[in-house]
């Protein structure tokens, strides 16, 4: 049983012993829709265990204005179609007040027009730009842009590493191919040379050929643009091929994990994006991953943070919506200005993230990860 | 006597009156389905989507016994015909019933050359090779960038009209989705009774045996590969007007199994056993939504208990559509 | 240039061996039932799961157990992937042996699903580390970086397959599956128990796979719940390629394989002078194998499968 339904129904029941008016606690539900099952299982699974963190604790805390949430987590299996399906499913259930997701930009832009219809709330996920350029109002995106994430390194390689050749791998997908095109332009255009751009699968487990092919181009810097568990895997593999060069990768490497499965050894290569000031000096993180762990018995996953914030977001319009209805929901989310975890949020009139965000560098180093550079 | 024949007329009225309450039922299920909440019709719009590709790969499995798992590329060519020429991608906006027969048609293409190098090919082989083209399709579509939009897929796409009037509610999509899968059936099940289909038949009962008595098969393959993939189009079409927006992960390997398993666990061969697959496989899962983690390790179990329990599948060929309006309406 | 065709050549090797070893899974089955058992991917991931389990268990952590420990989590895990393999034919292909050709293909499609969705329950759908059962350290050999990881599972998988062919080839319960693979029928009139023989092959084919499992867990260091999904289409490619039915076709389309996926990977962008990429790297596998199959139709090393062989009265 959720807990939520545990605390909801211990509420209610708290109430009618005290003979408090109300039969029982007002429940708003909160819906998340991402890959429960399949191949992305791991990432939409941990994603919606920050969310489940997060309205757990604001449950426990007593609720908001005389609300508990209810926390309604749905599969869509990163397939648009059971996207569509998923999204008609909820828009159709009344109860629903916001939904959080979907993780996929391939399954938000089939479903922004049934959201859309709904006048559903609806916070998304996906780093695809055209996202909030649909023409739809009733979204909003707190997904910081991720491009600036390719132009820091490609400076800091330069002129902090004095690299000339850096060799380009990305996993053919929106996000990778986005941002690793982004440190060819700006690695160009500070004098640098590009020796390849290849591509892999994202599926691809194997980078022994390939790397054994960009070590003959003898490249000072490799930048990878994909996620994790590869970033690890080609970190592992070029360390035992002996490609000695720096491996710059983006924010999905920002998690404990890389450094435990690329070995000690391998990672000391890395460079990682990310658009948090350093975990350590960020007690609320190092505190994020001991509450995440405590309640999930493992460690975060690479977007659980994310799940959280999102969570809060909605928590936050909800809270300050004159009424319990989706169109006033809405609205409060458009206006939201809200600090987090991850730094100030709040939303231009696109829906997109006001500012962009800063970018910060960092090395690991001895399994840690230790500030390089930021932008 | 006479109480033997009253026994006899009151049991057969009892008779008479299930079976139209049988088909009452479902002509009210049918027709009624639109006034249901949005997220039924767009599971009702689902099913028969998947009927469509059912029946056309039930064509080539069922009827000629040709195992086709790449049947995911032809639904594929149809989706992107539409995609690339009803949206902004290359500015081109045909209007959607001028795209139905181009879709139906550059499939049919693409069927007729898969078709052509697996001729010589049996049973297991013809399977893997026909896998590898369905993946090679989607590659393909996923690496060319700078015509399929790569893996971010073709966006905004048009708004379908027929005769002016648009088609966005699943409401609207179900009468046509309901009229084009009564009129490719009726299509089918003619071809199962004509000569070509007696052909397809010969083919699949021994292919040695039926060049033996003349028949050509070579066109009669293709014929095969061709008609199906023509319907995998028009699906294809229709499914990229329905969700606006396609990518290559709309066309996995997964997709072409389930398709094939919707005709095997329907019951091959047979378009009555098509409809119970599709309804079977693409309802169970929603209806699993309840048990959440645990609905794909069900649903897994589900199918293979169901293959286990029942090979030839929940319909068995011979009860076909004739059978079932003589059983439906004989006295 | 040395080091860079001995690094490839040695990249191609590991790869080679472990599509090989999980290949054998595929071949021996389709040799004698006709059956092409898309749960074997499965199990392969199963072996490098139950080892994890095994050593993590078992023997209290698994970053520190001796060699020892290892040798008996592999025989450990050989015997139960082995019978996890027995279990499912019993169950889910036996009862089909009358029926369609199709119909014990798509059973294991829903097991390897069911499997699949049961580790992630079970174990969590996050990647989990896997160290290498070889000590990792690294060679320089004429400029080319070879790891101990790499010469260990090449080494081993070459033996489990050697063993493999002596076994057959030797031994009298290896006679039996010969017998059995060419012929049901007439082993039958000779007495022989043909199910035994069929467990016996499902016992020894998902538990090289379940080796392969564990190999391939060491040499990228992770396990995850689908990593079987990829791998196993490709082994199933090198089996075909190798000609399905012939074990030495089945070593034989491994290596092959590993060696395509190589040469495609390096090869490709300087042929096409930049117009494809690495990552058409697939479907070069796969029209190797389609121009392969169109000129022999049964694989490089295949036999012409006779009728009396056909298990299954029909095909649909």
């Amino acid at each position: 049983m959720r807990r939520s339904h545990i605390t909801g129904l211990a509420l209610a029941i708290a109430a009618a012993a005290c003979g408090i008016g109300v039969a029982r606690a007002d429940e708003v539900t909160i819906a998340s829709a991402g890959p429960l099952s399949g191949p992305q299982a791991f990432f939409g699974v941990t994603w919606q265990n920050g969310m489940q963190l997060y309205l757990d604790e604001v449950n426990k805390s007593g609720g908001v204005n005389g609300h508990t949430f209810k926390f309604m987590k749905m599969d869509d299996q990163a397939d648009p179609r059971q996207g569509t399906l998923v999204a008609q499913k909820l828009c159709d259930d009344d109860s629903v007040k916001v939904v959080l997701g979907h993780f996929n930009s391939g399954v938000v832009l089939p479903t922004l027009p049934i959201y859309s219809q709904c006048d559903m709330p609806d916070i998304i996920f996906g780093s695809n730009p055209a996202l909030t350029q649909q023409g739809v109002a009733n979204i909003v995106r707190p997904v910081p842009n991720d491009f600036i994430q390719g132009a820091l390194p490609a400076n800091y390689a330069r002129n902090d590493m004095k690299a000339e050749r850096a060799a380009v791998v990305n996993d053919k997908q929106t996000f990778g191919e986005g941002v690793s095109r982004i440190f060819a332009e700006r690695f160009k255009q500070a004098g640098g040379t590009v020796t390849s751009v290849s591509q892999v699968n994202p599926t691809d487990v194997d980078f022994t050929a390939l790397i054994t092919q960009l070590k003959q181009q003898n490249p000072q810097v490799v930048y990878l643009g994909a996620v994790m568990p590869q970033l690890a895997l080609f970190a592992k593999q070029m360390h035992d091929l002996g490609l000695d060069a720096k491996l710059f990768v983006p924010d999905g490497g920002y998690t404990p994990d890389l450094p435990k499965q690329a070995g000690d050894a391998a990672a000391q290569a890395i460079y990682v994006t990310f658009q948090v000031p350093p975990y350590d000096s960020s007690p609320e993180l190092v505190d994020f991953t001991k509450r995440y762990t405590a309640a999930f018995h493992s460690d975060p996953g690479a977007y659980s943070v994310y799940g959280y914030i999102l969570a809060q977001i909605a928590v936050a319009a909800i809270k300050s919506a004159p009424k319990l209805d989706r169109a006033d929901i809405v609205s409060a989310l458009h206006s939201t200005k809200l600090d987090t975890i991850l730094g100030p949020v709040s939303f231009d009139k696109n829906g997109d993230l006001a500012g962009g965000g800063r970018v910060f560098l960092y090395h690991i180093d001895n399994g840690k990860f230790v500030l390089a550079g930021h932008s | 006597m006479a109480s033997v024949s009253v026994a006899r007329s009151g049991f057969r009225a009892g008779r008479v009156l299930a079976r139209a309450l049988l088909v009452g039922a479902v002509l009210a299920v049918l027709l009624l389905m639109p006034q249901a909440g949005l997220y039924y019709v767009r599971l009702a719009d689902d099913v028969l989507i998947y009927v469509l590709l059912a029946l056309g790969l039930n064509l080539v499995i069922g009827y000629a016994g040709l195992l086709d798992l790449g049947f995911v590329a032809f639904y594929a060519v149809g989706a992107y015909s539409y995609a690339l020429l009803a949206s902004p991608q290359f500015g081109i906006h045909l209007p959607f019933l001028v795209i139905l027969p181009i879709g139906a048609a550059l499939a049919a293409c693409f069927g007729i050359l898969l078709g052509i190098p697996v001729l010589p090919l049996r049973g297991d082989y013809l399977a893997i090779v026909t896998l590898g083209f369905g993946e090679i399709i989607r590659i393909l579509l996923n690496n060319m960038d700078a015509v399929t939009g790569g893996p971010q897929g073709v966006m905004m796409i048009d708004v379908p009209r027929l005769a002016g009037y648009p088609l966005i509610s699943p409401r609207g999509f179900y009468w046509l989705l309901l009229g084009i899968c009564i009129i490719v059936g009726t299509l089918v099940l003619r071809l199962e009774r004509s000569i070509l289909g007696k052909a397809w038949a010969a083919i699949r009962e021994d292919q040695d045996a039926a060049r033996g008595i003349g028949i050509n098969t070579v066109r009669v393959k293709l014929a095969a590969f061709a008609i199906s993939a023509s319907i995998g189009g028009l699906a294809g079409v229709i499914f990229a007007s329905f969700q606006r927006y396609v990518s290559p992960e709309s066309f996995t390997f997964n997709e072409s199994i389930l398709i094939v398993l919707i005709i095997v666990i329907g019951g091959v061969g047979n378009i009555l056993g098509v409809i119970t697959g599709a309804i079977a496989l693409i309802v169970l899962p929603e209806l699993l939504r309840g048990v959440a983690e645990y609905r794909m390790m069900a649903f897994g179990f589900v199918l293979a208990a169901l293959i286990v329990l029942r090979p030839e599948g929940l319909v068995p060929r011979s009860f076909g559509p004739a059978r079932l309006a003589r059983w439906l309406f004989a006295p | 240039m040395t080091g860079l065709l001995l690094q490839q050549f040695v990249n191609m090797a590991t790869i080679g061996a472990i599509y090989a070893l999980i290949a054998l899974g595929y071949t021996m089955v389709y040799g004698v039932l006709r059956l092409i058992n898309f749960v074997h991917s499965e199990l392969f991931m199963l072996g490098a799961y139950f080892c994890y389990g095994l050593l993590a268990f078992g023997f209290g952590g698994i970053g520190s157990v001796g060699a020892l420990a290892v040798t008996v989590a592999f025989f450990a895990v050989f015997a139960l992937v082995g019978f996890t393999g027995v279990a499912i034919e019993r169950i889910a292909y036996k009862p089909l042996r009358q029926a369609t050709r199709l119909a014990p293909m798509l059973s294991a499609l829903g097991l390897s699903l069911f499997f699949q969705s049961a580790v992630q329950v079970l174990a969590g759908p996050q990647p989990i580390r896997f160290p290498s059962i070889f000590p990792g350290t690294r060679i320089m050999v004429a400029g080319a970086v070879i790891t101990t990881t790499q010469l260990g599972i090449v080494v081993l998988a070459v033996a489990l397959m050697l063993l493999l062919a002596a076994f057959v080839a030797r031994t009298r319960l290896g006679v039996l599956v010969r017998a059995v693979s060419e012929s049901p029928r007439t082993s039958a009139l000779l007495g022989i128990n043909v199910d035994r023989a069929i467990s016996l092959i499902f016992f020894i084919g998902p538990g090289l796979g379940g080796l392969g499992g564990i190999l391939y867990a060491s040499y990228y260091g992770i396990m995850y719940p689908t990593m079987g999904t990829i791998v196993g289409l490709k082994a199933f490619t090198a089996a075909i390629l190798g000609g399905i039915g012939s074990i030495p076709g089945a070593m034989l389309g491994g290596f092959l394989l590993g060696f395509v996926e190589v040469a495609g990977t390096a090869l490709l962008p300087v042929l096409s002078g930049g117009i494809l990429g690495t990552d058409y790297r697939d479907i070069f596998a796969f029209i190797v194998l389609v121009t392969v199959l169109i000129f022999r139709p049964t694989g490089l090393l295949g036999e012409q499968i006779s009728e009396e062989t056909m298990v299954y009265k029909r095909d649909y």
